[in-house]
């Protein structure tokens, strides 16, 4: 049986994980602390309290496993006669044959070593050797070398010989500990992070002061997986309100009642760019990036892009879209020539002006600033995905006096694009962009729907925030301090995961 | 048209043919300057039955003869020049001049490229140069091209402005417009038998093509500088004048009357809102200051600021007192009129009396109920049109921005709208709704409402519509001009000082101490206050205001403002209502504010006024 | 001053009245000076010309602007058919031929060099303009039109909606004040200008509507009503074109008002005459009134009205109509012209006249509220 001493050791190792997940650096080293000083006082406890009589049987003992999991913990229920109860519970767990034989090989390879060493000291002593040769091999003569590999062999049979009994394996693992409460003669504990589909026995054994009681032991229980994991429910009222905000603004979108967008300089102005190209006579210039149309923010720049054809066709003006992928070509063109038709000008659409260039990053780029210096247009637009072309592009722009407008999410390129351009759609704005320039009651919801998602995540993080602080400076060993950790912590592990 | 030696200038007839007044005014030199002495008018006779705009001209030119004591026409209808002792007394003048609005004035077309640049600036050349601009045509109207032409046919214009393109920018575009305007054929309003005049202030390179595409057409083309030689500046002066020329040689030609007319005059006859934006122009550049001027007439409000020396105009073409009355109710809705009157009135009633004003549109309120709905109207119709105005008058679109990493989140478009209340300086009302009010107090409230100032604001009215006379007459006399303007023209109604802001009801706006040499004294003025000082005509004071936290009286929220204040026939308006204004939502909390308001400023004599409503039957 | 100008409507039982009728563009007079001509007699005939279709055809083809005219299959002033092949590229050694077809017919007009646009002209529009008032060509305006003169009865509205139309009269009450309901509007009345007193209810317009009145004569109309037959609410005074099949014509104004004596004397005497109507109304520049003309034979027995005061003078004695509250639509005699300006209950300083009804009573009134009935 397991000294409680070294069962609360291991125990301190458990409750080091979780730490190590800590969200809020600041407050990692205080949490620590919390951690470290829990188990050495329970530690501490039993070898203080001074010895009494055994205690008190435990009785009605049941084990079940925790409905609506992931058949990961089960439920143990007990109680104590009423006025007879002891100090403290220590639950225990049965060890599966795995485990058990695991732990015997163990402790029979330990014994062999000793008994293999204890007969090779034997013969060396003989020889009036000590055993620090063996750490020189190259020095025992090999009549003793053979000496020694024979009595090694030996003394390991003997110990293989010997039956499993002849060990002092624990069967039992320690789990945790429950303080009983004198008024208290029900108790309940949830043993968690078992593992699913295996069948487990319990036991609980009452201890006052050093003395412990009778085990009683529960009846073997089975994990099962449930279809429902009722501690994700949370998940699902989070999932819940965002989804339902989403279709809620839809809903509201398509009743007709007005959802206000705030104003998006840089799509405004794109009226503005187009009417610039219209009235000196020169062209629009539209890059979409550098990169294929996997990724996102290509998508959005196509978006942009066919607002922005859908304006050149009622102002005529010609829109020139040079790419650095032949995919991103295809869809520009099909793009522009819808947009073309839905502004009723199909005969202003023409193909050609939307060509591929290269796919080498400063090709296309030695290209586009060439062109832009050639052939001077009176607008450049960059949307999409950019990198260290996005400072080239833009300053060649500014130098021929085009009104420019970018949009990109690479938070790297935005000051660039900031300080040269115009007009800059910033990160979110740019998604946010196909919303506003379509005006669909289903984008526009959505649009409103995730600015629900995200005010509520925003709120969640500042009562965090606060309740982290209030936590580390009320102290982490006081209650207050432990129970807001234990809501920070249920707000990182479960709102927030 | 004679040479005019100025010094010998002594008696100077101005009149100005209005759609249904022509009013007259005679200025005298009197002990060395010149003085408006007289004034009269007379109903305008450019149709039928008269078709003839002399008519009215003689008519009003006779009554101020009358009151004058002095024989202004001859047996034969004709003007009497120059001035001269008769056998009947003084008769004749030395100088005549006139404006003109009649016949609807100047309708123009305007036509650029794109709608928010080049077309933009074509209408603000043609408001500046006092036309009503009747449609805009450009690229991207969203009308497909035979539409325009329809638009084109239907319309019949006095004149068309083409613009479009930078020099050396889109040639295509504008000569596309003019493929469009020749093949339309335009039809002038006055007569078949003329060629359509067509002004072409667009790209210089296009000019040439422009005139080929009208080579066949019955169009006078007249081609002067670009009026957006580059995006980012408009040169409106050369427009302008052609405006000017065109509208003598073609469309005054051909006015009934008018060719007779022109020959009486001894200056050119200039489109009356383009003579009032002449003389507000000089006004502000010689005192340096932000001015706004409006005119709100019958069918049309005209609104004229300049800010920053930069002037704008802009005609609502149906916001009016008379014709257009019924239009301002239909667009403001009567729930927005009727938040301005204080007492009970039906709907049904007030509906079938701005019909009738509409189709009598020169009766004038007889009752106070009467008059009290009018200014309600009135007020509408001026708040309408300075909103327009506002989006009208804004800085240049399609021009670069020079940006820095700091105005990431603040990114400005361009084209924001130039007119700042806090900025204003000087606010001129005419028209007669306005300058006819029968109390000053009415004016300047009228003016207070619709036009909301902030900070500090001179209000002003024209006495009696002088300014068209003296704009013209500034392009002659210069030196009568602004001394009639100074002595007689302008009557100053005080100044206004409005926090902007919005507070709780009874809290404090701003503390204000006055000191002057007629009115000392200090106080509170708590939000949804207003409150009147007496600071009579010519004299001033200095006005020091603290505001309360959230209001800015124009150096700041909660800065403390000191400033010079001229006094005037109302006084000194201290506004705590706030900005933008906002009146009460519930029908009776909004009578109850607006009856305290109005006694604040005894706006109206104190007596009890009867419901309108309950139409009685009545027999013809 | 004794005497002042203020304008009124024109109510008259005989005039010689001249309708000029004129075509939008030059086109072919009909018919000769002196030729008597009934109102739905045509006049004159044009064909205004057709829709202008633009074609972008250097976008089309593919080509420069300046390359359009040689690739142009059919030549400027040519008639096309929809779907003619009108232009077509060289292509490569005579292969790869682009074609285009003409999206509209019409006739070609012009080629651009600079646009690279085609002007298609849509097929011609005949427009037809009738004479209106039947009488005599007294005047042939060579390729625009005809002046039609006749002696007429002439009755000007204060305001109308709805073009021109004629029909005969027919009195649909007993007396001017009473108002016109929909029940007084019977089949017969079909193609028929009639006559109310008072106010025109809509539902009373709506039954002329339906059983094909030509016109609606009444004194006065409420607002709320007018709103009803047009659909919407009326913000311009500038009205003629709208499409109702029955013109409404208003005599006295707003609300309600019965039609003036004078007026209804005259209609109840010209009762199965036909008449010539039209509800334009334009009151702002180029002043137009709503007017109903009955043309009149010499022996045609009118009632006889006082003849004796000039036209657009008011003197003492002669008859005015308010045209404003408080007394709106009361008539009355100017009994006194004071010169100088009075103040008005609204503290306004106006000139004034003081009118005296038939009971005796006398009030002040300004000079721009009154409306001359002119003889």
């Amino acid at each position: 049986m397991n000294s409680p001493e070294r069962l609360g050791r291991r125990a301190a190792a458990c409750r080091l994980i979780p730490i190590v997940s800590v969200l809020v650096p600041g407050l990692a080293p205080g949490l620590l602390l919390v951690a470290l000083t829990l188990p050495l006082l329970a530690l501490t406890r039993p070898l203080l309290a001074a010895p009494s009589d055994a205690p008190p049987a435990v009785t009605g003992i049941t084990a079940a496993d925790r409905w609506g999991d992931g058949g990961t913990a089960v439920v143990l229920e007990w109680t104590v006669a009423a006025g007879a109860v002891p100090e403290f519970f220590m639950i225990e767990r049965a060890m599966s044959e795995a485990e058990v034989a695991g732990d015997l090989a163990t402790a029979r390879l330990e014994r062999r070593r000793a008994a293999q060493r204890t007969a090779m000291q034997a013969v060396l002593a003989d020889r009036g050797l000590d055993d620090s040769i063996l750490a020189r091999p190259m020095a025992i003569e090999p009549g003793l070398a053979s000496r020694l590999r024979s009595v090694r062999a030996e003394a390991a049979a003997g110990i293989d010989a010997l039956p499993d009994d002849a060990f002092d394996v624990a069967r039992w693992m320690f789990v945790d500990r429950v303080e009983a409460d004198a008024a208290q003669t029900e108790y309940r504990f949830v043993v968690d992070r078992l593992v699913r589909g295996e069948s487990y026995r319990f036991r609980v054994i009452p201890w006052t002061g050093t003395a412990a009681g009778t085990p009683a032991e529960a009846a073997p229980v089975t994990t099962t997986l449930e279809p429902v994991d009722i501690s994700r429910l949370w998940f699902f009222g989070i999932a819940l309100v965002f989804c339902g905000a989403v279709v809620a603004f839809i809903l509201i979108a398509r009743s007709g009642r007005p959802l206000r967008v705030r104003r998006i300089a840089g799509l405004e102005a794109i009226d503005e760019a187009v009417g610039r190209a219209t009235e000196m006579g020169r062209s629009v210039l539209f890059v979409p990036g550098i990169q294929d149309m996997n990724e996102m923010q290509t998508i959005a720049g196509i978006t942009v892009l066919s607002r922005v054809a859908k304006t050149a066709a009622e102002y005529d003006a010609r829109v020139e879209v040079p790419t650095a992928r032949s995919l991103v070509m295809t869809t520009a063109r099909e793009t522009v020539q819808a947009a073309f038709l839905a502004a009723g000008r199909p005969d202003a659409y023409n193909e050609d002006l939307i060509y591929y260039v290269t796919d080498e990053q400063f090709g296309y780029v030695a290209y586009l600033s060439g062109m832009m210096v050639r052939e001077k247009p009176a607008a450049c637009i960059y949307m999409g995905m950019f990198y260290a072309e996005s400072l080239i592009l833009a300053e060649t722009g500014n130098s021929i006096g085009a009104i420019q407008v970018a949009g990109t999410a690479q938070p790297a390129q935005l000051p660039f694009f900031v300080a040269a351009c115009d007009y800059t759609l910033i990160g979110e704005e740019f998604f946010a962009a196909s919303a506003y320039l379509s005006g669909s009651a289903e984008e526009l919801g959505s649009l409103k729907g995730q600015d629900v998602g995200k005010i509520i995540v925003a709120v969640v993080l500042v009562i965090g925030v606060v309740l982290a602080t209030a936590g580390a400076m009320a102290g982490a060993d006081s209650d207050l301090g432990r129970t807001l950790a234990a809501w920070v912590g249920f707000l990182r592990d479960t709102v927030l995961a | 048209m004679t040479r005019i030696e100025p010094e010998k200038v002594t008696v100077i007839l101005a009149t100005d043919c209005g759609s249904t007044t022509t009013k007259a005014i005679l200025i005298q030199r009197v002990e060395g300057v010149y003085r408006q002495t007289h004034r009269g008018e007379a109903p305008t006779t450019v149709e039928e039955p008269f078709a003839n705009v002399t008519i009215g001209v003689i008519n009003s030119v006779t009554e101020i003869g009358e009151l004058a004591g002095r024989r202004l026409v001859d047996g034969n209808g004709r003007i009497i020049q120059p001035a001269r002792t008769g056998p009947d007394g003084p008769e004749g003048c030395d100088l005549y001049i006139s404006t003109s609005s009649a016949g609807g004035g100047l309708q123009m077309m305007v036509a650029g490229v794109v709608r928010e640049m080049t077309a933009a600036s074509a209408k603000r050349a043609a408001l500046g140069a006092g036309a009503i601009v009747m449609d805009t045509i450009a690229s991207n109207d969203r009308r497909r091209p035979y539409e325009q032409i329809q638009r084109i046919r239907e319309l019949r214009p006095d004149m068309i402005l083409v613009s479009g393109g930078t020099d050396g920018g889109d040639v295509k575009k504008v000569v596309e417009i003019a493929e469009l305007i020749g093949p339309a054929r335009p039809q002038p309003r006055f007569g078949g038998e003329y060629r359509m005049p067509v002004i072409f202030a667009g790209n210089r390179d296009a000019a040439s093509l422009v005139a080929k595409a009208f080579e066949d057409e019955p169009i006078d083309l007249k081609v002067v500088d670009n009026l957006r030689p580059v995006l980012e500046r408009e040169n409106l002066g050369p427009a302008r004048d052609a405006i000017h020329d065109m509208f003598l040689e073609h469309v005054m030609a051909h006015a009934p009357g008018y060719d007779i007319l022109m020959n009486w005059t001894d200056a050119p006859i200039m489109p009356t809102p383009g003579a009032v934006g002449n003389i507000l122009r000089t006004i502000a550049e010689r005192q340096g200051i932000n001015a706004v001027g409006v005119d709100i007439g019958g069918a049309t409000t005209d609104v004229f600021s300049v800010f920053d020396g930069t002037f704008n105009r802009t005609v609502s073409a149906n916001l009016g007192m008379s014709y257009s009355i019924s239009n301002v109710c239909a667009e403001a809705t009567m729930a927005n009129v009727l938040r301005w009157v204080h007492f009970d009135m039906d709907e049904r009633e007030l509906r079938n009396r701005v019909k009738n004003k509409m189709i009598r549109p020169t009766t004038i309120p007889q009752s106070l109920e009467a008059l009290v709905f009018e200014q309600a109207v009135a007020r509408e119709a001026l708040r309408l049109a300075y909103q327009q105005h506002k989006e009208f008058a804004t800085t240049l679109k399609g021009v670069q921005q020079q940006r820095t990493v700091g105005d990431t989140f603040s990114q400005q478009t361009s084209g924001q709208t130039i007119v700042d209340n806090m900025k204003l300086d000087l606010l001129v009302a005419s028209g007669g709704v306005l300058s006819h009010a029968p109390r000053m107090q009415q004016t300047a409230l009228m003016l207070i409402d619709a036009f909301e100032p902030e900070g500090f604001t001179t209000l002003a009215k024209d006495s009696i519509f002088m300014m068209p006379h003296l704009g013209v007459l500034a392009e002659v006399h210069p030196q009568a001009s602004l001394e009639v303007f100074e002595r007689d023209c302008l009557i100053y109604l005080g100044t206004c000082v409005a926090a902007k802001g919005a507070g709780k009801a009874g809290r404090t706006c701003f503390r204000y101490e006055v000191t002057g040499e007629t009115l000392r004294e200090s106080g509170e003025i708590t939000c949804g206050d207003l409150k009147l000082l007496p600071l009579g005509p010519g004299e001033s004071a200095t006005v020091t205001v603290e505001p309360a936290r959230g209001f800015d009286l124009g150096n700041g929220p909660g800065k403390r403002v000191a400033r010079s204040v001229r006094g005037g026939t109302v006084g000194l308006l201290l506004d705590g209502r706030g900005r933008p204004l906002v009146l009460p939502e519930s029908r009776n909390e909004c009578r109850a504010a607006m009856a305290r308001w109005l006694s604040a400023v005894s706006m109206y004599p104190d007596r009890e006024l009867h419901a309108v409503g309950g139409a009685d039957r009545r027999r013809g | 001053m004794a005497k002042a100008y203020t304008p009124g409507l024109k109510v008259t039982g005989r005039t010689v009245h001249r309708c000029r009728r004129i075509l939008p563009i030059r086109g072919e007079v009909l018919v000769a000076q002196g030729d008597r001509v009934e109102a739905d007699t045509p006049v004159a005939r044009t064909f205004l010309p057709g829709d202008v279709m633009p074609v972008n055809m250097a976008n089309l083809l593919g080509v420069p602007p300046a390359d359009v005219h040689g690739c142009m299959l059919r030549k400027e002033g040519e008639r096309v058919r929809r779907d003619d092949a009108i232009a077509q590229t060289r292509g490569i050694f005579g292969m790869m031929r682009r074609t285009v077809k003409s999206p509209h017919g019409g006739t070609i007009e012009t080629i651009s060099d600079v646009t690279g646009q085609l002007i298609l002209r849509g097929e011609p529009i005949p427009v037809e303009v009738r004479a209106y008032l039947s009488g005599t060509v007294a005047q042939v305006l060579p390729g625009e039109g005809v002046v039609v003169e006749a002696e007429i009865t002439l009755i000007q509205g204060i305001f109308g909606v709805g073009g021109e139309r004629s029909g005969r009269v027919v009195l649909a009450v007993k007396d001017p004040s009473q108002e016109l309901v929909a029940d007084m509007i019977t089949p017969d009345m079909k193609g028929c200008v009639v006559v109310g007193g008072g106010r025109v209810w809509h539902e009373a317009v709506a039954k002329a509507m339906k059983v094909g009145a030509a016109a609606v004569v009444a004194g006065g109309i409420d607002d709320q009503d007018l709103r009803e037959i047009l659909g919407y609410d009326l913000g311009v005074a500038i009205t003629g074109s709208e499409s109702i099949p029955t013109t409404v014509i208003v005599t006295e104004g707003f609300g309600d008002i019965a039609m003036a004596d004078r007026t209804w004397q005259l209609l109840r005497a010209r009762a199965g005459s036909l008449a010539s109507v039209n509800g334009a109304t334009q009151i702002r520049a180029g002043v137009m009134r709503p007017e109903i003309l009955i043309p009149v034979t010499p022996d045609a027995v009118l009632p006889e009205f006082d003849r004796r005061w000039p036209e657009g003078q008011l003197e003492p004695g002669r008859p005015v109509r308010i045209i404003r509250d408080p007394h709106f639509g009361l008539i009355g005699a100017v009994s006194a012209l004071p010169p100088e300006p009075r103040i008005l209950d609204s503290e306004s300083k106006a000139r004034v006249l003081e009118v005296t009804f038939d009971s005796g009573e006398k009030v002040i009134i300004p000079r721009a509220n009154v409306e001359l009935i002119e003889a």
